[in-house]
């Protein structure tokens, strides 16, 4: 059940990056970009296996939680926290300097 | 002691927190940003002599013995990519003192410059998948502010399409390894490699499709068509020493993770795939085979035939670093097809990496020394420069007869490897892509040389004065182009022991896991 829900949910995540990375708006564009990286991180999360083994210990470790897709996915939002501050202070410099932020305006399609 | 593993990441870590810690003084930051390349070349140098040739030394963070921790892995191909690094790394870094202006210097310039140099450091030394995609990162972060470093309008629009694409890389990058972990349980390379080979082939076989998600990441930061849409813009809106590095250094990172993961680590993997035009029993290489021809083809004729048609010294060279990319992995596509010529085709990959590295990071130079004095590098605004300055013409054309490979430069002997690497191999299709790439690269330059460099001087010609540091800096590199190529012997003997190294899997797992270590 958990594996469907997570799946589902999945898919509603990449489905609203990738409508949102191909609006004209800048903003919305790196607001897509932001979901498919969490979208990215849930699926990280998700391969460990819910409910399944722990690498480092051999035998009967049932229940749990593979810790270190969760490890990866904190390194991961991190760095995606980083580089989302960064794409949005570009965001506003770009209008700066253009007066816009469409992306046909920009002349990047 | 194999603490010299990661001296070269230690020692680039270390500059970029301490120009940013004398970021108040000016002339002692350039010092120490200065003495900190020369000192990550001092200890490239001492990584190299200790590694090369056949030695394999394993760096285990924290003590953590693999597949546990994160490990270092130097074995001769890090090492040519390590040495390649720094010799581009410090030209590059004395010409920006001259060329990138005192606010910028003083703002951001070195600590970015020497984070750059880390994460590519990381990623050519990493054996851990994941460790691998964080070096990217780091490297990426550091190139996304060196690119809209000026952060005018062209800066911002080129920044913003290279910062879209590469964050959407790196999602993908994320997705794969999780896909890869999913599947094989582990993130070290050497263990992935020692699954793959020896799991129940139809268990490894969603390898195949994660390794081609992984490929577009590589791809994409190689530049190569159809993911190559950054490079114009990025290349041309980038300060010249950022440009130079960007196409040198940061490309060849893509290069690096190509051969390293799918001829090292996939290669062994045992399942067969049913294509269309590869019959039913072709492995995961054969598969990109397929896939590196014709994004190589696709590379050197569009990056060809775009640099041609080029008004701009700038974009000429943008241009042609896409086609250059193609005829770097034109040999890949060999060596996966022909496992016979294995090592004779990645050598010559590695040959033309670097000769690309030299030469192209030249003729960026070069243009950068030309908009420094020109204030432009226009064709329609350049005439004539060979009578106005000989020295930074004389160093364009080395660069340029580099490029286009004419002995006793070192583009000669890549291009006579890829030739006799097509030959060996009886690839007479890609032997013709080669030589369509030849004719190009000849007719590009020719073009640049004719409207840039000869005919009568513009009035922005007449007034040029370069800058005579950085005149020194182009002809001490384009020295350096024509003695790589005089004294080839012991680069291809470099080269060709990285080359050994990369297709020497059994060696790379056993000196990771040790011969009883791995995955359970």
């Amino acid at each position: 059940m958990t594996e469907f829900v997570l799946a589902v949910a999945l898919g509603l995540l990449f489905a609203v990056g990738t409508f949102l990375v191909l609006r004209r708006d800048v903003v919305r564009v790196v607001w897509g970009v932001t979901i498919i990286s969490q979208a990215a991180n849930v699926y990280l999360v998700t391969m460990g296996g819910i409910g399944g083994s722990v690498p480092v210990l051999h035998g009967e470790h049932a229940g749990v939680t593979d810790p270190l897709v969760q490890a990866l996915v904190l390194t991961a939002i991190v760095i995606g926290f980083g580089t989302t501050a960064f794409a949005l202070v570009l965001t506003y410099r770009v209008y700066e300097e253009h007066g816009t932020i469409d992306t046909t305006e920009l002349g990047i399609q | 002691m194999s603490q010299f593993v990661v001296a070269p990441m230690l020692v680039a870590l270390g500059t970029a927190i301490l120009t940013l810690l004398v970021r108040e003084y000016g002339r002692t930051q350039r010092a120490v940003s200065a003495l900190g390349v020369l000192a990550y070349a001092a200890t490239v140098a001492v990584f190299v002599a200790r590694v090369v040739p056949g030695r394999i030394v394993v760096y285990e963070l924290g003590n953590w013995s693999a597949p546990y921790g994160i490990v270092l892995v130097a074995d001769s191909l890090a090492a040519f990519m390590l040495a390649l690094t720094a010799v581009l790394a410090v030209p590059v870094l004395a010409f920006s003192l001259r060329s990138i202006d005192d606010f910028g210097q003083r703002l951001s310039y070195h600590p970015l410059f020497h984070f750059m140099l880390l994460g590519v450091t990381g990623a050519f030394l990493t054996g851990d998948i994941f460790n691998l995609f964080v070096w990217f990162e780091v490297m990426l972060m550091s190139s996304y502010v060196l690119v809209v470093f000026y952060g005018g309008d062209r800066q911002t629009g080129a920044a913003l399409r290279y910062v879209v694409l590469n964050l959407v890389g790196s999602a993908v990058m994320l997705l794969a390894i999780g896909g890869v972990y999913a599947v094989t349980g582990t993130l070290n390379m050497a263990d992935i490699s020692q699954y793959v080979a020896t799991a129940d082939p139809a268990a490894t076989a969603p390898i195949l499709g994660l390794s081609a998600l992984l490929f577009t990441v590589f791809a994409l930061k190689a530049g190569m068509v159809p993911l190559h849409f950054w490079v114009p813009g990025a290349y041309t809106a980038a300060p010249a020493p950022v440009t130079a590095m960007l196409a040198g250094v940061v490309k060849k990172v893509g290069i690096y993770a190509i051969v390293r993961l799918y001829f090292t680590i996939f290669a062994a993997a045992g399942f067969t795939v049913d294509l269309p035009g590869l019959g039913p029993e072709a492995g995961l290489l054969a598969f990109y085979a397929g896939v590196i021809f014709l994004m190589a083809t696709a590379s050197t004729f569009f990056g060809g035939i775009g640099a041609v048609g080029q008004d701009e010294l700038d974009g000429l060279l943008a241009y042609s670093s896409i086609g250059q990319v193609g005829f770097i992995t034109l040999p890949l596509a060999i060596a996966a097809a022909v496992p016979a010529v294995g090592q004779l085709a990645i050598a010559a990959t590695l040959v033309y990496a670097l000769n690309h590295t030299l030469s192209k990071g030249l003729l960026f130079l070069v243009a950068g020394t030309i908009r420094d004095a020109a204030g432009s590098t226009d064709f329609h605004d350049l005439g004539g420069i060979a009578g106005r300055t000989p020295l930074v013409a004389g160093a364009f054309l080395v660069g340029g007869l580099g490029l286009v490979g004419i002995p006793p430069l070192a583009g000669f002997f890549g291009k006579l490897l890829v030739f006799r690497t097509a030959v060996e191999a009886g690839a007479w299709l890609p032997l013709g892509v080669a030589l369509a790439g030849a004719v190009l690269t000849i007719a590009y330059v020719s073009r640049a040389w004719n409207r840039g460099f000869w005919g009568t001087q513009t009035p922005r010609v007449e007034g040029m004065q370069p800058d005579s540091i950085q005149v020194v800096v182009i002809v001490v590199l384009a020295a350096l182009v024509v003695g790589v190529g005089v004294g080839f012997d012991p680069v291809f003997r470099f080269a060709d022991a990285a080359a050994q190294a990369a297709l020497a899997r059994e060696e790379y797992v056993t000196a990771v896991l040790g011969t009883g270590g791995g995955h359970a």
